[in-house]
């Protein structure tokens, strides 16, 4: 757990990249100190990895075909066009 | 948007059907992948992700061509998504039992006498985990958290695809991620 709550914030911003080279120098220098939010932060650096691991999943080899059958009946205005 | 994405768009709204072929070929997985992740049940995925193509289809003519195609696309089977878990579950907490997993097809998709070799069976294993840690959050935290890091799309499309400010998608993914890392730590 983080040392305070507002830190939890500061670690997500770290995180995203949105902070300002200020922000992040200090953060950094409290990291050093800080186990609590250090281990914190690993832990929110591992989680995201977890997550990315996920295989990617492909639609199953049936499913155009499928979607196709379902479609209601071709529109027949274009009859009448020509 | 891409050119052969409009073009496409353009002969469906004229009337082509077979050319929505086509979209589904190049978007199926996609949305397949945001409806499975989502529902975390191979069958309910393949229910939803069809009906958001269906969808896609009945409602073509209200597409706007100067949006991208895959926004419309990936909200149409988001919203259809949170729709069946709502229906499933109507009152969803982080804490209740993960749902879905009763369901959860991936082992018995393969046959009992195949063998498999053991890092495959321990990939199954750990995806099948992962899956029902994703399935245990809260399904507004979920569809960010799918949006930004299994579709790595940008937080301006995720805003589109979730009609949220961007302030709000971040909120989501910081909370997100904060259930999950609870969840994972000890792993």
């Amino acid at each position: 757990m983080a040392c305070e709550k507002t830190k939890i914030e500061d670690l997500h911003k770290y995180l995203d990249e949105e902070m300002t080279l200020l922000e992040k120098k200090q953060l950094e220098q409290h990291l050093m100190k800080c186990g609590d939010c250090d281990k914190h932060l690993r832990e929110l650096r591992k989680t995201i990895a977890i997550v990315q691991s996920s295989s990617h999943i492909e639609a199953p080899g049936d499913f155009t075909a499928n979607v196709m059958k379902k479609l209601p009946e071709q529109k027949k205005s274009r009859k009448y066009k020509t | 948007m891409d050119a052969v994405v409009k073009k496409i768009i353009m002969e469906v709204k004229k009337g082509d059907q077979q050319a929505f072929a086509e979209l589904v070929d190049l978007y199926k997985d996609k949305v397949y992948q945001i409806s499975y992740r989502m529902l975390g049940n191979v069958h309910e995925a393949q229910d939803i992700s069809q009906e958001a193509f269906l969808r896609a289809y009945t409602n073509i003519d209200s597409f706007d061509m100067n949006r991208k195609f895959s926004t419309w696309l990936f909200r149409i089977a988001t919203n259809l998504s949170i729709d069946r878990i709502r229906k499933k579950k109507p009152d969803f907490h982080l804490d209740d039992p993960v749902g879905g997993t009763e369901d959860f097809n991936y082992y018995s998709q393969i046959a009992a006498d195949e063998e498999l070799p053991e890092d495959k069976v321990v990939q199954y294993e750990m995806q099948g985990w992962i899956q029902s840690e994703i399935t245990a959050l809260p399904p507004k935290y979920r569809s960010a958290i799918i949006l930004k890091y299994l579709e790595d799309l940008s937080l301006k499309e995720i805003s589109e695809i979730l009609n949220l400010p961007v302030a709000t998608v971040k909120t989501r993914i910081h909370r997100g991620r904060e259930a999950l890392r609870k969840r994972l730590r000890n792993s």
